[in-house]
This record gives C-alpha cells, structure tokens and sequence, in this order.
C-alpha cells in the first residue's frame, strides 16, 4: 500500500496496471514543479493576470442584516470563466506541459471545467478533447458551443447513464491508451492519487486569499467557512488553509435533490457506503448490488455519485461536518441572494447559500461566516427559467 | 486439500506441450441459464479456463463490447450473489473446468471483502482478475483469500509496467495475463507496437505461465508470438460471436474446439 496515496481509509489509486507508471510520473513531476519557484511564479502569473485574481471577499450587507451575523462571500464567480474550475486547470496544464504532453482531456458534466479546460488548452496551444455524456450534451448547449468556438473536441459519451460519471470513466479509458502524449485534467478532487492533492493545491489559493481578506476586514479568523460539495473542488479550496485552524468550523454543502428520504439526491456524504469508483474509494451512492447508483440534483455540477476522498476523511475524523440542500431551498436562496446583492449564483453555490441562511440563525451579530460563491449563474439561466415556469415563483 | 484448479490445469498442459484457450464471458448475458449451458459445452469442447465477467455499472477497464455486455446483463439482472448460485450449481452438475472472476473492486467491498473471499472458497472460484485493484492495493483482498489453494489471485501486466513486473510476479500465481494494448478490452487486433518484446521480458522473468489477452479473435492473431506465449484469452469477440449466434452453446463449442486446435497448431 502506498500510505502517502491515502486520507485515512479514503483515497489511494484503483486503476488498471497500464496507469500505475503515469501516475507515478504525475506525482514526481507535481512534487518537483510545486517546490520550483519558477512554476509558482508562472501559476501565479496566469492566476492575476489572466484569470483576474484575487477574487473579492465581498460583504454582503444586506443579507448580513437580515439574518443577524456577518456573512462574506469568496466571489470565485468572478473569475475569467464564470467559476472556480480555472484555477485547477491553469496549475495542471502548466504541468502537462512542462511534462512534454501535447494534448490534454477533460471530463465535464455541467460544461464548466470543460470549459475552462478548452480555455486553458487554447492559451497554452494543445489538443484538447472532453468527454461529456450524451445527457449533458443535450442540457447544456451553450457550454458545448463555448468548448468547440474554443478549438476542443467534445466527445459524446453514450454508455451507462450518459452523464459525468460515465463521461469520467471514458475519459480514464482514453487515457489508459494514450497516456504517452496525454494528460488527463480532472476537474474535481477526486481521482486516483496524486489528483485529489493536486486539485486542493491549486484550489488553495481560495483560502489563502480568505484567510487574509478576513483579517484585513476583521481582523480575526472567521467562525465557519462554507462551500458546497459535489466532487469537492471548490469545498476542498476553501477549507484547505482552515484545516489547520482548529477554531474555524468547517461545513460542506451536498445536494439532497429531491430529498434524502427520495432516493433522489447526491448526498454521497449522508447516504453512501465506502465504495471504489474512478480510481479513489470514498463514500459512494450504491444499490443493493453495489452497483453505482445516480444521483440526482439540480446542479448538474454536484450531480455525482462519490465525492473526494479528503472529504470522506474530514467527515469521519470530525473535522468538518457534512449537510445536504434540497432543490427547492437552493433555488429559494438563489432568488434571495440575486434580490438582495445583486449576484446571481450558480446553482451549485446557492447551495451552499441556503445552508449559510440557515446556520445563520445560530449565530451571532458579531460573529462572521465566509461562503464560496464558487460560480456565477449565466450558465443556469435555462434551468432556473424551467424551475420557475414550473413553479409559477415570481408571482 | 486438492490443488488448485487453474494451477492443476497449468501444470497438465506443461506435460502435454500444450498452450492454453481461456474465454471471458459476462455472467448473465443474456440470462444465468444460457451461461451455464455455454460453460458446459466449452467445458466439453475442450476450453482450459473460463472467466466469467462479474457485471457492474462501471467497467473502466473494458471496451464498449463488454460494457454493453455488463449493462445488459445487469438489466437482466444479474447480480453478484446469482451468479454465486449459478456457479454452485455448475459444480453440483459436475462441471469441474477452472473458473474465474473478472471484476471490480466496488462489487467485492460492497459484498464484504472477508465475506467475499470466504464465499468464493466454498463455491468454487479459482481465481480472481481485479483490474482496477492494480498491485499496491491487493493487501487486503490477499489477506481474505489468505493464500489458501481453493481461489487465487491472478496477477495483470501491460506493455508499460516495465519495472514493475518483478515486483507484480513474485508470489503471482497460475498464470500472468498478459495485456497485449494499453487501454481498454476488445480493440481489434492492434497490438502494442512493441509487444513482442514486452511479452518476451515478461515471459523471460516469469515462473508461471505467460497467457496473451485483449483484441484476439482467432490463433492466428497470435503466430507472431507463439514461441513466447503460454496461452491466449479470448473475449471481446467470444461474446460477439455469441451474439451472432444467439448463444447457441453449440457455437461456443465449435469456436472454442477450432481455437484450441489451431493454437496447438500454429
């Protein structure tokens, strides 16, 4: 067993003998590039000058007043892309290319590290393809134009559900044939080992950042730093200079989808057994057979079925703690967050709204939470519209 | 306690100068019933080893021939513990041909890894091919099957393990399962382009035999290896041609008879 591969029992690298080598080779050229001052130079480089960072931590007066405590939100919407996903793929395709790859492949399940994956592959010049399911393809067809204006290849994936856990496994496919010349660019922490390290280290510029704006507006840590969780990029980045912060709560936001109590949810956190599925065990949505189970949510972002296994091992040490939104209350904090601020969220971020407004109420007027706004909404305004129609919400 | 089946099997075709026919078939396509009739007459026609492919949702190992194959079966549901049952009732019929199990892990973790392998003792698998348990994950599942003789643990390696494979082939057991191409199953007969070499340094290292596995479809495939290889593993097609064949059990038998044949032959 290799013991740096794993987060307790969680992690390690479940993957056909043909990817031990590669994997072996990520991991030795991510340790070298990390330590070399002149590969932190360049991602920090691209980090201010093209993707627009720092990111504000924006206090949100309004909604601060009505609920009683000070709530601050991580605007990673405003990065060039609309989310978060950009800073993962500016540090990997930065390695890629100093590893002598000249082609890069990506999943994508909502379109948005597609995106920012065709993105990055246009500005650093190589061959991009995504796997996308079927599904998706069809649901989010703007981001698939985005992809293909940017000089991608967008790979429909027709096998199992035709979404992004099958689009995942086709995407390891590809890569156990061609890993010779290509880099696979994950998108979420999950994966076999040296993936889950590598996207919290090039999404810890999140908490970074937090950790400094907050006590440059006040002058102490927080009290509780919030993201939502569907694979856990996002959380993983906003957690990731807390961890050590013993005071500072941690909380990570799943999708209940229709409800727990459904069976129609992505709480792979409330519900699932440890499982091994696309080279990591972690909790896992399984049936009886243990066979992969769908998730369900609205956010096509934080529709998967497992989640990344530095998660299992907050929850199950007790360092952070795991609750899940439903649909209707994320879509209810999305209103109320773009009627009150003025900022429309992702819906992957509204949930992790929701759950602020509620914890909230047991907090004080002096004390303060940071929330990631992990992305901005442009790419929802089809589903939210739907909702909508269907619930008659505006009047 | 008798020897172990595959080991058994391996050790009489060595006597006999003989390479060995292995077939994969996913467990359940279309129905338990059909597979247990395919087994039978393959047993009869003459196979060495038959692997049967657990179904799960999610194979990342395969091709889209056996992730078809996986999803159909499943459909039609199949489920790990009928497949136990179906197995159970091939040894009660005397079908005595060695058996593995192809699978993922999530299926034998979800199952119970100490359950599992106590099970897979007493039913009569003979061994196990894990493809997504790659060998720094394997203490656990070794530690359940305890090196007990009744199910062993076969060991995969591909034309990039290189200096891996010492470290894979000390203590493997029955046979090594060569995979002749990077990726996935079923991918025609496009080899590794420098598969014959990679096949020669695993044979030279190995003490148990060397079989040849993904995209053959017939013996002639493998002429350019034959003085190297110990044997050759047949799905993808295996389970297309039962297709066409509508798994007529007759079919199997020829297939496998005329391979067989032409493999001693080559």
């Amino acid at each position: 067993m290799n013991e740096k591969a794993y987060y307790g029992e969680f992690g390690g690298q479940y993957v056909s003998e043909s990817l031990m080598n590669t994997l072996k080779e990520v991991d030795e050229a991510f340790e070298e590039a990390i330590c070399d001052p002149k590969f932190l130079e360049q991602y920090h480089y691209y980090l201010k000058q093209y993707v627009g960072r720092e990111t504000p931590l924006y206090f949100a007066e309004r909604l601060s007043k009505k609920y009683g405590t000070k709530i601050y939100l991580k605007r990673e919407d405003l990065n060039h892309t609309g989310a978060h996903k950009i800073n993962n793929v500016i540090g990997q395709i930065l390695l890629a290319k100093r590893m002598g790859k000249t082609k890069v492949i990506a999943e994508t399940g909502a379109g948005q590290h597609g995106v920012a994956t065709a993105t990055g592959a246009a500005l650093f010049n190589m061959e991009c393809t995504v796997y996308m399911g079927k599904e998706d393809i069809q649901r989010q067809a703007l981001n698939v134009m985005r992809m293909e204006m940017l000089g991608a290849k967008v790979v429909s994936v027709e096998s199992g559900s035709n979404t992004l856990k099958d689009a995942t496994n086709e995407a390891i496919r590809t890569w156990a044939k061609t890993a010779e010349d290509t880099f696979y660019i994950i998108g979420s922490a999950v994966g076999p080992y040296p993936y889950p390290k590598m996207v919290k280290e090039f999404q810890a510029v999140i908490s970074r950042e937090a950790k400094k704006q907050h006590y440059e507006a006040e002058g102490r840590l927080p009290d509780v730093v919030m993201a939502c969780v569907g694979g856990g990029s996002n959380s993983i980045g906003m957690f990731a200079d807390f961890i050590d912060e013993e005071g500072v709560e941690l909380i990570g936001v799943e999708a209940a989808g229709k409800g727990i109590e459904t069976g129609e949810h992505a709480s792979a956190m409330a519900l699932g057994n440890p499982g091994v599925l696309h080279g990591m065990r972690s909790y896992l949505l399984q049936d009886e057979d243990g066979n992969v189970q769908l998730a369900h949510s609205i956010s096509a972002g934080l529709d998967y079925p497992g989640v990344g296994p530095e998660h299992a091992y907050l929850r199950d040490s007790g360092r952070a703690k795991y609750v899940a939104i439903t649909d209707t209350e994320a879509m209810d904090a999305l209103m109320e967050l773009t009627q009150m601020e003025g900022i429309i969220p992702a819906i992957e971020s509204a949930h992790a709204m929701a759950y602020a407004f509620k914890k909230a109420k047991e907090m004080t007027p002096e004390q303060s939470m940071v929330v990631c706004l992990s992305g901005r909404g442009d790419k929802d305004v089809n589903t939210i519209s739907d909702y909508l129609a269907g619930k008659g919400y505006l009047n | 306690m008798s020897k172990n089946r595959i080991e058994a099997r391996m050790e009489a075709l060595k006597e006999k100068n003989e390479k060995a026919f292995i077939t994969y078939i996913t467990a359940g396509l279309p129905n338990l019933s059909a597979t247990k009739e395919i087994i039978k007459a393959q047993e009869k026609a003459g196979v060495d080893v038959i692997e049967m492919g657990i179904p799960f949702s999610d194979p990342i190992a395969d091709g889209p021939v056996i992730q078809q194959a996986s999803f159909d079966a499943i459909q039609n549901g199949a489920t790990l513990k009928k497949i136990f049952v179906a197995l159970e009732e091939l040894r009660a019929d005397g079908v005595d041909v060695p058996i593995i199990f192809m699978m993922y892990y999530n299926t034998v973790l979800h199952y119970g890894v100490e359950a599992f392998a106590k099970k897979c003792k007493e039913v009569g698998v003979d061994g196990l091919i894990i493809p997504d348990l790659p060998f720094e994950e394997q203490e656990e599942m070794k530690k359940a099957l305890d090196n007990d003789d009744r199910t062993i643990f076969i060991q995969l390696v591909s034309p990039v393990s290189k200096d891996r494979v010492p470290m894979i082939l000390e203590g493997a057991r029955g046979f090594v399962y060569c995979v002749s191409s990077m990726g996935v199953t079923g991918q025609a007969a496009a080899f590794h382009k420098e598969v014959v070499s990679y096949l020669s340094y695993v044979k030279e290292a190995s003490r148990i035999p060397v079989m040849m596995g993904f995209g053959i479809r017939i013996a002639a495939d493998v002429a350019p290896m034959k003085d190297i290889i110990d044997g050759a593993i047949v799905g993808s097609h295996f389970i297309n041609l039962m297709r066409e064949n509508n798994f007529n059990p007759e079919a199997a038998a020829e297939y496998c008879r005329t391979f067989k044949k032409e493999l001693n032959e080559l």
